[in-house]
C-alpha cells in the first residue's frame, strides 16, 4: 500500500494528478525541467526535483533519473500522465524492478498495444473488427507498401506503428503522391518517436471518433465507462470532445462497450484505459486503437458519469476492487471539453510563445477548468501547446453548448494567442449544434473567420472605434514625448537606419 | 482628430471630438473608454453598452479581438490616406519580404534554394515548435535571394530566415 506518490509528468496533468493524491491524502511529488521551476505542478507539489534541461529527452524522458529520484526521496508509486514515459514500456518495467508501484498497466499490455501492428492482430485475434490495413507485423519497405496500397484502396492513411496525435500521419490520395508522403511521414516518425517504421490503413469517409473509457482491477473486473465523441479534430489532433455522442444510441453502446472490455481483456488490462474505434456513417465501427494511459480527454467522462478515474487508478494500484459494477454506470447529463491550445487561428493555427500577462479563468455552475499555467508563466517552445482544458456540463447537450459559449467568453488569456476564437465559432456554427459533424469538419467545411452575417456578433464599426482610440492615445502620448527634430541627426536618417537594421 | 478606420472594405470615419465623445460617420456618440490594468485589454462603454476588447499590433494595422471575432483594422488620419492614395496601390507586391521566425523552433528543412522562383503559398522553410512542424509559406511570388539557416538550426522568434524579392 503505497503512500508517497511522484507524478512523472507536467502541465495541466501533472495538477490533475497532484489534486488526486491532496484528497486521497497521499504524499505528492513533482519533478520539473529547468523551464519549468516555475510551474504550477512544482508549486502545487509536496516535494519537488529537478530533472535536467528544457528539451524533454533531458528531462521528462529521463526513466532512470526519475526511478533515482523516486528511490531517494522514498516515493512508493510513480504516476505517469498521458505522454512522455506514459506508454513506455519499458518505464513500467523498469518501476517494478525498483520495488516502485507503476500506476498503469502492466509491462506486457503496454507492449502489446504499444505498437499497432500487433494491436491489430491481438484484438482481430479476439474478435473485434479493425479497419483494412496493411496486417502484419514487422517493418514493410517503401516498395512493399506501395504494392500493397492498391489492395486496400485510395484514399488511404499513412501512420507511424509508434505513432500517435497525428504525427508522423498523412493521408495519400493516389499511388503518385505515396513516394513523397512515405518520406515525410517516415521523417516525422522518426523525429517524434525514433521509430521511422509506418503501415497503411483504409481511410473511412464521414467517419466519427468515437473512443470508450476502461477500467480494469487487479480482480478481473473489467468495466467500460461509456463513450467519447472525439470527431472534431483538425490535423488529426483532438480539439473538441463530448459524452455522450450526438450519434450514439443504448444499443451500438453496448454493443461497442462490451467489444471494448472484450480487447482490454485479450491484453489482460490493468487500470485505466482506452479503445478508440471508428464508426462509418451506417454505425459499423473499427478498432483503431488503445491508449494503455489516462487520456487528455478524461475530465470528458468524468463530468458525465460522476466518476473519479485518476482516484480509480490509484484505488486499482493499490489492490482494491474498482467501487463500481457495470449497472451502476450512467450517463447524467451531456459533457463538452475544449482545449485550449496556444495558437494562433487566424495565421494556420502556428503555436504562439511568450508569458501569460494577464488570465481570467471561467467559473460559475457546471464548469471545470483543468490548467498548468497562471499570469507570469512563460509558454516555451519545449513542450506540448495546449495550456488548458475547459470542460462544462449541461443537463442536455443544447444546455452545455450554452454553458461553453458563456465559459469561452469569459475567458480571458493575454500574452499568448490562443485558439478561443476557434472554439467559439465552433460552439456557434449550425452544424456542430445538430452534431452534425465528423473528423472532416474542421478541415473541409470550417474557415475563419466566418463570414459576416453567419454570426450575430459582427462589430466592424465598435471595433473601428476600439482600434481608433488606441492609436489615437499612442499619438497623443508620443506627441507628448517626441518633438520634431529632437534627435541628434535627421528624423529620415534615422528611419533609414531604422529600417536597415529591422531587416 | 478625425480618423479614417479600414476594416477589409469597409471605411468609417470615425473623429474623436473629446475625452468623452465620439462621431462615427455623422453619429455622435458618448463613450467611455478604459485600458484594464496596464494590459492590452480595453474596456468601452458607448452609448450605455459595454464592450470589452484585446487589441495588439499587427503587421501594420491593429488586430481588435471582439467577442470571438478578430479585425484587422487600419487606422490612419487623413492625411496618412490622402498619401496612400498618391503613392497608390499597396507595396507589398513590389517590396522585399522577409520571412521570419514566428516562433522560436528548429529548423527541421529548407525547401527552396537561393535563386529559385517560388509560386504563392509554397512551402519555404519546415519550422518545428511545441512538437509540431510548421509549413512556412511565401506570402506572394518571386524570387528566393537570400538563405540565412541551415537545417538543423534552432532560431529565435523574429530572426529572418530567408528573404523573397
Amino acid at each position: 500500500m503505497f503512500k508517497k506518490v511522484l507524478v512523472a509528468n507536467r502541465g495541466e496533468i501533472a495538477v490533475r494528478i497532484l489534486r488526486a493524491c491532496r484528497e486521497l491524502g497521499m504524499e505528492s511529488v513533482a519533478v520539473y525541467s529547468e523551464a519549468d521551476r516555475n510551474a504550477l505542478h512544482v508549486r502545487y507539489a509536496d516535494e519537488a526535483y529537478l530533472l535536467g534541461p528544457a528539451p524533454s529527452r533531458e528531462s521528462y524522458l529521463r526513466a532512470d533519473k526519475i526511478i533515482d529520484i523516486a528511490r531517494k526521496c522514498h516515493a512508493d508509486a510513480i504516476h505517469p500522465g498521458y505522454g512522455f514515459l506514459a506508454e513506455r514500456e519499458s518505464f513500467a518495467a523498469a518501476c517494478a524492478d525498483a520495488g516502485i508501484m507503476f500506476i498503469g498497466p502492466k509491462p506486457s499490455a503496454i507492449a502489446a498495444m504499444g505498437d499497432k501492428m500487433v494491436a491489430r492482430e491481438t484484438v482481430l485475434a479476439a474478435g473485434v473488427p479493425v479497419v483494412p490495413g496493411t496486417e502484419g507485423t514487422g517493418s514493410m519497405s517503401d516498395d512493399e507498401l506501395l504494392a500493397v496500397a492498391p489492395k486496400i484502396g485510395f484514399p488511404l492513411l499513412i501512420k507511424a506503428s509508434a505513432g500517435g496525435g497525428g504525427k508522423g500521419m498523412r493521408e495519400a490520395n493516389s499511388i503518385e503522391d505515396m513516394p513523397s508522403l512515405l518520406t515525410s511521414a517516415r521523417r516525422e516518425a522518426e523525429a517524434s518517436f525514433g521509430d521511422g517504421n509506418v503501415y497503411l490503413e483504409k481511410l473511412l469517409e464521414g467517419a466519427r471518433h468515437i473512443e470508450i473509457q476502461i477500467l480494469a482491477d487487479q480482480h478481473g473486473n473489467v468495466i467500460h465507462l461509456g463513450e467519447r465523441d472525439c470527431s472534431l479534430q483538425r490535423r488529426h489532433q483532438k480539439l473538441i470532445e463530448e459524452a455522450p455522442s450526438p450519434f450514439m444510441d443504448e444499443a451500438l453502446r453496448e454493443k461497442m462497450g462490451t467489444v471494448a472490455v472484450k480487447a482490454a481483456r485479450a491484453v489482460e488490462y490493468l487500470s485505466a484505459g482506452t479503445i478508440e474505434f471508428l464508426v462509418d456513417k451506417d454505425k459499423n465501427f473499427y478498432f483503431l486503437e488503445m491508449n494503455t494511459r489516462l487520456q487528455v480527454e478524461h475530465p470528458v467522462t468524468e463530468v458525465a458519469t460522476g466518476i473519479d478515474i485518476v482516484a480509480e487508478q490509484m484505488r486499482i494500484a493499490r489492490g482494491r476492487q474498482l467501487s463500481y459494477k457495470q449497472e451502476d454506470i450512467r450517463f447524467r447529463g451531456h459533457a463538452l471539453e475544449c482545449r485550449i491550445n496556444a495558437e494562433d487561428p487566424y495565421n494556420g493555427f502556428l503555436p504562439s510563445t511568450g508569458r501569460i500577462t494577464h488570465s481570467l479563468l471561467p467559473t460559475g455552475p457546471g464548469v471545470r477548468v483543468d490548467t498548468g499555467v497562471y499570469p507570469g508563466f512563460e509558454i516555451t517552445p519545449y513542450y506540448d501547446p495546449m495550456i488548458a482544458k475547459l470542460i462544462v456540463w449541461g443537463e442536455t447537450r443544447g444546455q452545455a453548448i450554452l454553458r461553453m459559449r458563456r465559459a469561452l467568453e469569459e475567458y480571458r488569456i493575454v500574452g499568448v494567442r490562443t485558439n478561443i476564437p476557434f472554439h467559439q465559432m465552433m460552439m456557434d456554427s449550425h452544424r456542430f449544434m445538430g452534431g452534425q459533424y465528423d473528423t472532416r469538419f474542421v478541415e473541409e467545411r470550417f474557415a475563419l473567420p466566418l463570414s459576416q452575417g453567419e454570426r450575430e456578433t459582427y462589430h466592424p464599426e465598435i471595433a473601428a472605434v476600439f482600434a481608433t482610440l488606441v492609436a489615437h492615445d499612442a499619438n497623443q502620448r508620443s506627441a507628448e514625448f517626441v518633438m520634431p527634430n529632437e534627435r541628434d541627426t535627421s528624423n529620415w536618417k534615422w528611419m533609414g537606419r531604422w529600417e536597415r537594421m529591422h531587416r | 482628430m478625425k480618423y479614417i478606420a479600414t476594416i477589409g472594405d469597409k471605411e468609417f470615419t470615425v473623429d474623436v471630438l473629446d475625452k468623452r465623445h465620439v462621431s462615427i460617420g455623422d453619429q455622435i456618440m458618448d463613450v467611455d473608454f478604459e485600458n484594464i490594468s496596464g494590459q492590452p485589454v480595453y474596456s468601452l462603454v458607448i452609448d450605455g453598452k459595454s464592450y470589452e476588447a484585446y487589441v495588439y499590433e499587427g503587421e501594420n494595422e491593429l488586430q481588435v479581438l471582439l467577442q470571438g471575432q478578430q479585425y484587422p483594422v487600419k487606422v490612419e488620419d487623413e492625411r496618412e490616406k490622402r498619401l496612400r492614395a498618391a503613392a497608390g496601390g499597396t507595396v507589398s507586391e513590389t517590396a522585399e519580404f522577409h520571412l521570419r521566425a514566428p516562433m522560436p523552433g528548429l529548423v527541421v528543412a529548407v525547401t527552396v534554394e537561393a535563386d529559385q522562383q517560388v509560386a504563392k503559398g509554397q512551402v519555404l522553410i519546415i519550422l518545428e515548435s511545441m512538437k509540431m512542424q510548421n509549413e512556412l509559406k511565401s506570402p506572394r511570388a518571386g524570387k528566393v535571394t537570400r538563405i540565412r539557416v541551415k537545417p538543423g538550426e534552432t532560431v529565435e522568434q523574429r530572426q529572418t530566415l530567408l528573404t523573397v524579392t
